[in-house]
């Protein structure tokens, strides 16, 4: 951005330079040329000039300033989101265990501590969990990936058999979709555990947020600059309203109330497929599914 | 001062919330238990005391459990220590080990498990000597581990190893003769869970034994125990 900047300000004199050079070293007739002006008419113009000097810098100054409010808004309007929605999700845990200690404390039976006991062991567990995931997506940020050449057909065939297998996927229409001609699949150059990794969050999102009898689809082609993988499902889908939201670590949407997750999922796999930089996108419709796309550039 | 029947642990936590309900939970364990809220009060009781394990937090006020641990250490102190990390980053966990910690556990963690760490470091503690956690260089037969610069060589050939294949080998090395578990070496090499990651463990640990040229059947390094983990050959020494 601030290259062609620099290139749009120097662009005038470049070409005066090369003119200039070009009557002076060649052969060209290079006249001398007389400018004459009487002093009024040379205030007006020099006027006229620092006018629009000062006009372009205090408007390019501008345009920067509300450049930066609009991002250091932005990041600010993400944090208040993130710690509403951390918020949230501590507060349920926290108040099952603080209800847990109740009982436990008022109850004598020993079935009765058990029981609240395991509601508590639960609720910690969601809560580790949580914090888990949240270290996971700051480490994935900075962590050197181990790079190797990475045979994403293969990669794609283990999440599709760990899908197929998965105890929550009982009666889903499992599909793989990996070409093989007029060539297989090409090998990449990154993180193989990562990119599994993303892959499995994928896939497990498409279980979770589909039915018995739905189907779900894995497929991957190359388009000559990208490998391009899809996971679709033909599940609850995302309303539009949350559609945007998606990206927003934490967010759950409404269809995702008493599906147990931490609302990282995407996240993670967005910091993942970025790392390798890549894109990531979704498309949903409610009640009818949600695809998933990642484009992995080739030749990295 | 080692008249105690039971080993003696200095547990170092400023948390009092953890103190509280870890110590007696390790004293219901068979271990007779101290507390220090800090690095400076942490070095006075090690040297009063003397006790048989530090269980060391990292994040503490005053002097930190890493500046406690490299004075220890610098005095020559070899007092096995259990170093508690906080932050579960691969960098933090490299230099757990590094500073001389004898292992470490990451927050929040399964009291179980760090009586489990407690006992088979103490199975391990050479009497007043530094740990092989703190040497730099590790053999093994003619297996040679550096850990400073990140290589292994075999009969004086450098292995090709991937960074997380090395952490492994790394890991059971200063463990030997120890069963450590997937679980254990999925949190040394990830930090955190991972799907279906005892199956990724057992990936690397077969990269591994096909770079070390180790037979399953056979091993010469590195023991499968059928549905727990894996244990390294138990003749492992320091370098100089």
């Amino acid at each position: 951005m601030r290259m062609r900047r620099w290139f749009v300000i120097l662009l005038p004199s470049m070409i005066g330079l090369a003119l200039s050079l070009l009557f002076n070293l060649t052969d060209l007739k290079n006249p001398i040329i007389y400018l004459r002006a009487d002093l009024g008419t040379l205030m007006f113009l020099s006027g006229l000039l620092i006018s629009s000097a000062l006009g372009l810098i205090i408007f390019i100054n501008q345009r920067f300033r509300s450049m930066e409010e609009t991002t250091a808004e932005g990041a600010a309007q993400d944090r208040r989101r993130f710690i509403q929605l951390l918020d949230h999700e501590l507060k349920n845990p926290l108040t099952a265990i603080l209800a847990g200690i109740a009982n436990l404390s008022s109850s004598e039976g020993e079935t009765r501590k058990g029981s609240s006991l395991d509601s508590i062991r639960t609720q910690v567990q969601r809560l580790s969990r949580l914090v888990s995931d949240l270290r996971k997506l700051s480490d994935l940020e900075i962590r050197p990936l181990e790079y190797s050449q990475v045979n994403l057909s293969e990669v794609l065939r283990e999440i599709f058999e760990l899908g197929r297998s998965s105890q929550t996927a009982s009666d889903r229409q499992f599909n793989l979709l990996l070409p093989q001609a007029p060539w297989p699949l090409p090998e990449v150059h990154g993180d193989r555990d990562l990119l599994f990794l993303a892959f499995h969050n994928l896939m497990d999102n498409a279980i979770k947020y589909s039915q018995p009898g739905d189907a779900i689809e894995l497929r991957a082609r190359e388009d000559g600059n990208n490998l391009v993988i899809e996971v679709a499902d033909t599940g609850v889908g995302i309303p539009e309203d949350e559609i945007e939201l998606v990206w927003t670590e934490l967010f759950r949407g409404k269809a995702a109330r008493g599906v147990p997750g931490s609302g990282l999922g995407l996240s993670l796999a967005r910091a993942i497929v970025k790392r390798h930089n890549g894109e990531i996108s979704i498309r949903s419709r409610s009640g009818q599914g949600t695809v998933v796309t990642m484009q992995l550039p080739l030749g990295l | 001062m080692k008249d105690y029947p039971n080993p003696l642990i200095l547990l170092v936590d400023d948390e009092e919330a953890i103190t509280a309900n870890l110590a007696p939970f390790l004293e219901r364990s068979g271990f007779v238990v101290h507390i220090a809220t800090n690095g400076e009060d942490a070095l006075d009781k090690i040297h009063s005391m003397q006790p048989d394990l530090v269980v060391l937090d990292v994040l503490m006020p005053k002097v930190d459990g890493r500046q406690a641990l490299r004075i220890l250490r610098k005095e020559n102190n070899w007092t096995p220590v259990i170093l508690l990390t906080q932050v579960g980053e691969s960098a933090e966990r490299a230099m757990a080990l590094e500073e001389g910690a004898d292992d470490y556990l990451n927050k929040p963690f399964d009291p179980h498990e760090l009586v489990a760490r407690i006992r088979s470091v103490l199975r391990r503690s050479r009497q007043g000597q530094p740990p092989l956690s703190a040497a730099w260089r590790l053999t093994c037969g003619s297996l040679i581990i550096d850990r400073r610069a990140r290589r292994a060589s075999l009969e004086g050939v450098e292995l090709f190893l991937t960074p997380k294949a090395l952490q492994l080998l790394e890991y059971l090395m200063t463990h030997p003769d120890e069963m450590v578990s997937r679980e254990r070496l999925l949190d040394v090499v990830w930090g955190w869970d991972y799907p279906v990651g005892t199956r990724a463990v057992d990936t690397r640990i077969a990269e591994l034994r096909h770079t070390l040229g180790d037979d399953a059947s056979n091993p010469r390094f590195i023991e499968t125990i059928p549905g727990q983990g894996y244990r390294f050959s138990k003749d492992v020494s320091s370098l100089p």
